[in-house]
């Protein structure tokens, strides 16, 4: 081990889904807050026995939504109506009725964007490199093995305790993984 | 009975204390609507085509949610299906209610009475639009409907005693067939009862239209339905969180749908400008039926899709009751907007509203009568549905899977 390599985190292997659950909610009671659970496939219950709250992402929709809804309106009235006005079909320089069809394209659209890039945005994507690829039994999370992995950034974050937690849960392996 | 007690040990909902109401609905609903039947024969005819149009959306909307449970092969409606089911069977009640309209219809819709020769519209249209195929297509219509809800509930109550596959399959078959069949009587259905009341005029949403008004309010009663049974016992253990919220993110679904359906007809016929299809609108922007239209755009779609775009709203009763009585309230102004144009041009027929709610207070009570009837006697909710373990998240390992895997292991 590189001595002079800043710590990242504390990597506890599981071998059953059950145990990981455990786990994590032994964790999310004792109130950390940078932390994950790592599994080869989605667990259900996962969510609430980490005390995940809903995600702010669709907060990210719902702006992007109401920005492409306007922005459909503002654009058809500013070039239908002010900027180069033709009369179409008989219709109104400007009525929302023609104009609903498009701009709620482009509520769709921009939704789909803020979704994506509010996704992007909040698990700090994109990332080139993450330091618990550089450990090599992490590698087995895509094939049979479940990790939990406490930060050493997170404020309840102890050196001797937090191992000691994660061993009480009932981990085989527990390593530390580095920056 | 069994669920009287266990409503009255677990009950945060005190029930018994509304068990006449059904009965008190009915006799005062009945009398007023006596009443306005005498006063003026017509008018009571158009509040008893409201109230009936309004409680058939909810009998197709039922048998809707039905067979999409079957054609989806869903696991979170096996709780709610039963008295869904109930609510389906309630079509041979309707055609009882249906009788009125059928002495009154020469009285109600214009077209009956007018020479086809003389209205080029009507001659375009009197082979489907003539007064005979339309009495033949009444029957017919609630034929199908009653023989596709008593098909389905016949092989979900038989499953609940032999608890076997076959019923499953066949509920399947009924489903499969069944959404045709229900998609082009419901159209009928709209077209015959609700758009021949202005026979030139032209719309070919106007079937969806009713649709998605129709299983929008039901999702909304359903979920209301569900509320009181959760909460007076028989649904207490079975209608968990994820019923509440897959209804109401149905319900939301079909807010936006609704939406979406009657704008595009508004928009393309707006769009087109044709006279023979603008009248209908133009007539529904006249004097007070504008605030109404005003109403179903904002009230409608608005506020419901506003109040239900948050994914906790769907769990918060105290959001979802308001909202779903709300919903009644939209869907009575929807097709009060529908029909009753024909006869007041003026605008909203607000001294009428009593035979309205008279109409709308005796069918309530006959349907929850005869509702509640059937209710009472059968499970309140499928007993050995396959998909019921995995609802209730319950893993139960296959009966025959121990054998497989040794003969798995000895092919090896």
């Amino acid at each position: 081990m590189n001595g002079s390599a800043k710590p990242y985190g504390v990597v506890a292997e599981f071998d059953t889904p059950a145990a990981t659950m455990h786990a994590a909610e032994k964790i999310r009671d004792q109130g950390f807050t940078r932390w994950d659970v790592f599994t080869p496939y989605p667990v259900h219950g996962m969510d609430k026995a980490m005390g995940l709250r809903n995600s702010k992402v669709g907060w990210f929709t719902f702006i992007g939504g109401v920005t492409g809804y306007i922005t459909g309106m503002v654009m058809q009235w500013y070039m239908n109506a002010y900027d180069y006005s033709i009369v179409v079909g008989g219709k109104p320089m400007f009525s929302p009725i023609y104009s609903f069809p498009p701009s709620y394209e482009l509520t769709i659209l921009f939704g789909a964007f803020g979704s994506l890039f509010g996704m992007l945005f909040l698990n700090r994507l994109p990332r080139l490199y993450h330091p618990l690829l550089k450990s090599r039994r992490f590698a087995s999370v895509t094939h049979d093995k479940f990790f939990v992995v406490i930060e050493c950034g997170d404020p309840k974050y102890s050196d001797t305790e937090t191992r000691k937690l994660l061993e009480s849960s009932g981990s085989k392996h527990i390593e530390v993984a580095e920056e | 009975m069994s669920s009287h007690t266990e409503s009255s040990t677990f009950g945060s909902l005190e029930l018994a204390r509304w068990r006449q109401l059904p009965t008190w609905l009915m006799a005062g609903g009945g009398l007023l609507a006596l009443i306005g039947a005498a006063v003026d024969l017509q008018r009571f005819g158009y509040a008893w085509l409201l109230a009936f149009m309004f409680f058939l959306s909810l009998c197709l909307g039922a048998l809707f949610l039905v067979i999409l449970h079957h054609l989806f092969d869903a696991m979170w409606t096996v709780p709610l299906r039963r008295f869904v089911e109930h609510i389906a069977c309630l079509a041979p009640v309707m055609l009882a209610l249906f009788l009125p309209i059928l002495v009154l219809a020469p009285k109600l819709y214009p077209w009956m009475t007018i020479d086809p020769e003389t209205d080029h519209a009507l001659h375009a249209k009197h082979q489907f639009l003539n007064a005979p195929l339309w009495y033949v297509r009444v029957f017919v219509l609630f034929g199908i409907w009653t023989w596709l809800a008593y098909g389905l509930r016949k092989w979900s109550l038989k499953q609940d005693e032999t608890g076997a596959a076959e019923c499953t399959y066949k509920m399947r078959r009924y489903s499969a067939g069944g959404i045709f069949l229900f998609a082009v009587t419901l159209t009928m259905a709209a077209i015959d009862w609700m758009k021949s009341l202005e026979h030139q005029w032209y719309s070919t949403m106007y079937g969806v239209y009713y649709f998605a008004a129709s299983v929008w309010t039901t999702l909304a009663t359903v979920y209301l339905i569900t509320v009181v049974l959760k909460h007076a016992g028989p649904l207490r253990y079975v209608a968990r969180e994820r019923q509440f919220h897959d209804t109401g993110v149905l319900l939301f679904a079909f807010t936006v749908f609704y939406a979406y359906i009657h704008f595009s007809q508004y928009f393309l016929i707006w769009n087109a400008a044709l006279p023979e299809e603008t009248y209908w609108y133009v007539k529904r922007e006249t004097g007070s039926w504008w605030d109404i239209g005003m109403i179903i755009v904002f009230g409608h779609f608005v506020l419901p899709f506003l109040t239900l775009l948050r994914i906790d709203a769907k769990l918060n009763l105290r959001v979802m009751v308001p909202i779903c009585v709300w919903a009644w309230l939209m869907h009575f102004c929807d097709l009060s907007y529908n029909i009753m144009p024909v006869r007041h041009a003026a605008g909203f027929p607000a001294q009428w509203l009593w035979l309205d709610l008279a109409c709308l207070a005796f069918f309530g009570g006959v349907l929850a009568k005869a509702f509640l009837k059937s209710f009472n006697a059968h499970p309140p909710y499928p007993q050995r549905d396959p998909r019921f373990a995995e609802t209730m998240e319950v893993y139960l390992p296959p009966a025959s899977s121990g054998r497989q895997a040794s003969a798995h292991g000895g092919a090896k």
